[in-house]
């Protein structure tokens, strides 16, 4: 793998349901109610239930992961929330190469909602293997 | 008056560790995780998936007290280091402590952000990960 800056990475589009958002909530055992509770979620002024920060940072993980393979590893991971995510829509995960040096490469990866807002932003460093 | 002493009790915190909490990484629990993420890498069967370690031990992200202070959670984000893979069988010891609590006035109002720094350790007592994250309440 030879990555170079500027290249975009294999996107990744995510399809989470509410279902999701239960099965998550109990795997993380995260039970804050705005994840599954639609009534709960509006009295603290949400459109309804949202996804996880984590469940979001999971996908961008995934994004990072599969591109990568077994030909490096993720060392560090990090995102920053900007923006609620709606169950039913989908969820686009992106990439980008933003610096290589040597082994070590640096990517931008974010994830946005159907109109292109990117909700999710971060960044990630990966060494190469070999 | 009440929020202030909120903010002021929360700050008296910030740097002690909290108590350290340990699992095992069970190939059962890792398997509900990975169907919950909807990731079907194979390499997930053994091995822990980039954000598995805030399952296996839960981050005490709605800390009570925080919660006289506005009217909801959210997260702003979080920061995770790997320096080890975690696999099935691993028994990590998690220690979290608050590392940073100030107030942030914007166009929304005023918001109060709690960083919260979890070192994750495992049996051989090599530091697998370390994590941060930072819970805003408003």
């Amino acid at each position: 793998m030879t990555p170079k800056v500027g290249e975009e990475i294999p996107e990744l589009v995510k399809h989470p349901t509410t279902r999701q958002l239960v099965q998550y909530a109990g795997a993380q055992g995260d039970f804050y109610e705005i994840h599954y509770d639609q009534d709960f979620a509006r009295s603290v002024a949400l459109p309804g239930v949202i996804l996880h920060g984590l469940l979001k940072a999971a996908f961008l993980g995934q994004l990072i992961t599969d591109w990568l393979g077994d030909e490096g590893t993720l060392k560090t991971f990090e995102v920053s929330y900007r923006g609620v995510d709606v169950p039913g829509k989908p969820y686009r995960c992106r990439g980008r190469v933003v610096k290589v040096e040597g082994k070590h490469v640096e990517l931008e990866v974010w994830g946005e909602d159907p109109e292109g807002k990117r909700t999710t932003v971060g960044t990630a460093t990966v060494e190469l293997a070999g | 008056m009440a929020v202030t002493s909120v903010v002021e009790r929360l700050k008296a915190r910030v740097g002690q560790p909290g108590p350290a909490v340990s699992a095992t990484v069970e190939a059962g629990h890792l398997e509900r995780f990975v169907e919950a993420i909807d990731d079907p890498n194979p390499r997930w069967t053994e091995e822990a998936p980039p954000t598995y370690l805030v399952a296996l031990v839960p981050v005490s992200m709605h800390l009570a007290e925080a919660e006289e202070y506005g009217k909801g959670w959210l997260n702003g984000g979080n920061r995770f280091e790997h320096f080890e893979p975690v696999r099935v069988g691993d028994r990590i010891t998690a220690t979290g402590k608050v590392a940073d609590v100030y107030e942030k006035t914007g166009g929304s109002g005023t918001l109060l952000f709690i960083i919260f720094e979890t070192d994750y350790v495992n049996q051989h007592g090599r530091t697998v990960a370390r994590l941060r994250g930072t819970a805003i309440r408003r």
